[in-house]
């Protein structure tokens, strides 16, 4: 009975759509055509930030094959925010740019057509009048006094309602005394660490047909990888409600997180709606490279206290998430991070404040442990930067400091059915790394061993 | 703007596409024929993901203006076995080694492979690589997809 | 697209003919590589273009001492000539398997850095063009084709319709180093023809690309070399030269300062192949 029970688990079993991908019937959202389908390109800002004096699309709509433009009037609620099916706000993004822009890149208008082909003549046929304004594109000058403010609340930073109703500027953990531990410290270290944006590449390219249906209600295949989270935003931004909506999605080439924005399908089912007919907006690879979210820049700063035996005892973290110009998925990223800037480590007294800051840059999102993965890059350097100052072996610094079950982390929660200890050791096992006697013998279930003992 | 008519045998028919100025092999291939199997990943010969065989060659579909195959032979992954129980012996390989995760590098992945096995039934590691080098796949990390040619290649030697 | 019309001559004097008659207007394209993706991308939209791959162009000629590459030569069949293994290593440098199927030896003249690569081994090996039009022809040394970022000698009604390499006479290398082993643009390129006679250096020939508005020699480095003994002292100087002379660039590849720090590190590996 044991042994028919395990025959998936710890088995390889075939993937269910891997006989589609080798014969090539797999159907992406680029593979689905309708016979009146139109196309939609987007107006784009030449600049990172703009006041709009004026668009004029009167060339644009001599191109043969134009169909229609929209800007922000056409939209029913034009500002939104991703995040406000999980209670993040305010909304702060428009769809289609109202009176100024805050990337080089942002949407302006759409522009609809017969043909692909027409669709960017007529796009590049669209006269802006843009006034320029002065760009901020790093997170601490952003946060100066005299820094261009992009956001309408006054700040270039998003505010946290934090416990008690308070609002915060920053999301902090408060755990000890970090400044008394600071004191009683034998070594203090301090570093700096940068990462930089990175783009998902989906070898699929963010793709939406919006096709209305008989009955009233509009399809919409898209290759988003948070269907729902899609619909819903949609159903918002365009006051229909949601089971006007049909959304098919699940075929996505490739996301890596870069597909859980919703950036394609409101305005293409706007689209839809207008024309009556199916409507395709298909980023270009260019488009996918210069525009669509990208994994966010992060700076960190770490201020640790540490002790000769090499025991952490207090930890200090000031971090700037480069947001760009709109929320995405920020916000929650820098939740994400505060909660584990402290790392797979049991330290005593940690301070953190991690803000999340708006720039004139492309705006971040979503990739693969966005928020935790920085604070990783940063805490693990800092481990070694740790062992080389006080001159410890590296995997000995770690064992030290590992947390283990019951302890408490520093946003006051009990670590549970912890692994580090026993990863590290089935990791010095593998790459033949001879660890003392001590450390092999330790584990995550007690707290026996170590010098934390 | 005359269209004009062009004749080129695909997949081993010969067929007749109408083609405006300039438009390319992977536009005639996905949006006259239907072969969806063709992909579009970048239309900057960047990503290998609408690879297709002329003459038994492999090319970048998005880059190649139709009229260009006036009386060649195209081959697409439409071209090869098209069902369950008779897969191409690299579609066979590439199911069952993992080397599909999104699956949509995987026709460009299954064709070139098939150039390169025909011109090469035995290729050392390297010359796989170097042969799938202008085919990215954002999943797999290749090695899969490595394996699963040097597979596909015991398999059609016998092995 | 709003490409009017597609010209595919048949022949040399058909397509110089169709560049008389439709002058600079005219978009000639040979592999599409360089070209369709920026049609693609409607970054450029010509109206009449003119491919060159039914012209007659795509062959290998071998001449007393010589090879003449047909303009539209692809880097796949370039590839399979052992004649000259420079070039052999160059092409192989360009691209994957289906970009070098398509992409040609002539198309490639007119790839910005940092692409166009095999420029960098044409210049060590002193090749010169052939440029053609309906009513003259005319040969260049290919340092005196390039006239700028993106600009050459090349007028309005001419073609490049062939490349004469003489057959190398001392030892080469080549060096290319990117982000990636293969397929990738080029943070410096090096190619180097070289004659060494008693450990003299009798003569040199020095080519780099990424590191300019074109594809360049570096002739401060090889004046440093000619008439020396070929030793480290020597390779030094010269990879120290070569760094000082390059005008480099800041793109999404690598920076300026970095790529000068490269030149000077991959001229000094070059050289310390043929030392050896």
């Amino acid at each position: 009975m044991v042994q028919r029970m395990l025959n998936v688990v710890g088995q390889p079993v075939l993937r269910r759509d891997g006989m589609g991908h080798v014969l090539g019937k797999t159907t992406y959202v680029d593979d689905i055509t309708y016979p009146d389908m139109l196309h939609l390109k987007m107006v784009r800002s030449p600049i990172p930030h703009a006041r709009i004096k004026g668009i004029d699309f009167s060339e644009a709509e001599k191109v043969p094959g134009f169909v229609c433009y929209l800007t922000h009037k056409d939209i029913p609620k034009n500002v939104y925010t991703i995040l406000t099916l999980i209670g993040v706000g305010p909304d702060e993004e428009p769809v289609l740019a109202e009176d100024k822009v805050l990337y080089n890149g942002e949407q302006i208008a759409a522009i609809v057509a017969e043909t692909e082909e027409a669709a960017m003549e007529a796009v590049s046929r669209v006269k802006l009048d843009l006034e320029e304004l002065p760009a901020v594109f790093d997170v601490e000058e952003a946060l100066k006094a005299g820094a261009p403010i992009l956001k309408p609340w006054g700040t270039n930073y998003f505010i946290y309602d934090y416990e008690y109703g308070q609002q915060n500027m920053f999301r902090k953990v408060r755990f000890g005394d970090v400044d008394k531990a600071f004191d009683e410290a034998d070594f203090i270290v301090e570093e700096c660490y940068q990462t930089s944006p990175i783009e998902h590449v989906p070898s699929e390219t963010t793709a939406c047909i919006a096709k209305p249906e008989a009955d009233g209600r509009i399809t919409v295949h898209t290759n988003t990888q948070a269907l729902f989270f899609s619909l819903d935003n949609t159903a918002l931004i365009l006051q229909v409600p949601f089971q006007k909506l049909h959304f098919v999605g699940g075929t996505v080439g490739g996301g890596f997180g870069g597909k859980v924005d919703v950036i394609v399908e409101p305005i293409a089912t706007l689209a839809a709606i207008k024309t009556g007919r199916p409507v395709k907006y298909k980023f270009t690879r260019e488009e996918e490279m210069r525009v669509s979210s990208s994994r966010g820049a992060w700076r960190m700063y770490f201020k640790d206290g540490v002790m000769k035996d090499g025991r952490i005892i207090a930890r200090k973290v000031t971090t700037y998430a480069d947001s760009g110009a709109y929320n995405r998925h920020t916000p929650y990223a820098v939740t994400k991070h505060v909660a584990n800037a402290a790392g797979p480590y049991r330290i005593p007294n940690v301070w953190i404040d991690a803000h999340c800051v708006y720039t004139n840059r492309q705006p971040g999102s979503a990739m693969r442990g966005f928020g935790v993965t920085p604070a990783s890059f940063a805490i693990e350097s800092q481990m070694d930067l740790i062992a080389e100052t006080i001159g410890m072996d590296p995997w000995e610094i770690r064992f030290i400091n590992a947390y283990r079950d019951g302890d408490m982390k520093p946003h006051q929660k009990v670590v549970e059915d912890a692994t580090l200890i026993e990863v590290m050791q089935t990791a010095a096992e593998m790459v033949g790394h001879k660890l003392p006697e001590e450390y092999r013998k330790m584990s995550s279930s007690n707290r026996e061993g170590g010098n934390h003992g | 703007m005359a269209s004009k008519i062009v004749n080129f045998t695909l997949n081993g028919r010969p067929v007749e596409a109408m083609s405006k100025p300039l438009t390319t092999l992977q536009a005639i291939l996905r949006e006259q024929f239907k072969y969806t199997a063709t992909k579009s990943g970048c239309k900057q010969g960047g990503c290998g993901s609408c690879t297709v065989l002329v003459n038994d060659e492999p090319i970048m579909s998005c880059l190649l203006p139709v009229e260009n195959v006036e009386g060649q032979e195209v081959v697409t992954l439409e071209g090869l076995l098209q069902s369950e129980d008779g897969l191409h012996p690299i579609q066979a390989a590439f199911f069952e080694r993992f080397a599909v995760q999104c699956g949509y590098c995987s026709p460009g992945m299954i064709m070139i492979s098939k150039a390169l096995l025909e011109q090469n039934p035995q290729p050392s590691r390297e010359e796989i690589v170097d042969a799938l080098t202008g085919n990215f796949c954002r999943c797999t990390g290749y090695e899969p997809i490595i394996q699963a040619v040097e597979e596909a290649a015991r398999r059609m030697n016998g092995g | 697209m709003t490409t009017k019309e597609y010209f595919l001559p048949q022949s040399l004097d058909e397509a110089v003919g169709l560049l008389a008659d439709h002058g600079p207007s005219l978009l000639v394209i040979a592999g599409g590589t360089l070209a369709m993706p920026l049609i693609n991308e409607g970054v450029s939209m010509p109206e009449t273009v003119i491919g060159l791959q039914r012209a007659g162009l795509n062959n290998i000629k071998r001449t007393n001492g010589s090879l003449a590459i047909g303009a539209t030569t692809t880097l796949t069949r370039m590839m399979a000539d052992h004649t000259i293994p420079l070039l052999q290593e160059a092409a192989h440098h360009i691209g994957g398997w289906s970009i070098r199927n398509m992409g040609t030896v002539g198309g490639n003249l007119f790839a910005p850095p940092p692409s166009g690569d095999f420029a960098v081994a044409l210049l060590a090996l002193d090749a010169q063009v052939k440029l053609v039009s309906n009513n003259s022809q005319r040969v260049l040394p290919l340092t005196e084709f390039y006239t700028g970022f993106m600009t050459t000698a090349l007028q309005p009604n001419e073609l490049v319709s062939e490349i004469m390499v003489p057959v190398p006479k001392g030892k080469t290398a080549y060096l290319k180093y990117g982000r990636r082993h293969a397929n990738t643009p080029a943070i410096v390129t090096v190619a180097v023809h070289l004659i060494l006679e008693n450990r003299i250096v009798k003569d040199v020939r020095l080519g780099l690309n990424a590191v300019g508005p074109y594809p360049i020699r570096a002739e401060a480095a090889e004046r440093v070399l000619i008439g020396t003994t070929f030793d480290q002292e020597a390779i030094a100087a010269a990879a120290h030269a070569a760094a000082e002379e390059c005008q480099p660039f800041t793109d999404s590849i690598a920076t300026e300062w970095y790529r000068r720090r490269m030149v000077g590190v991959y001229v000094r590996r070059a050289l310390t192949q043929l030392a050896g």
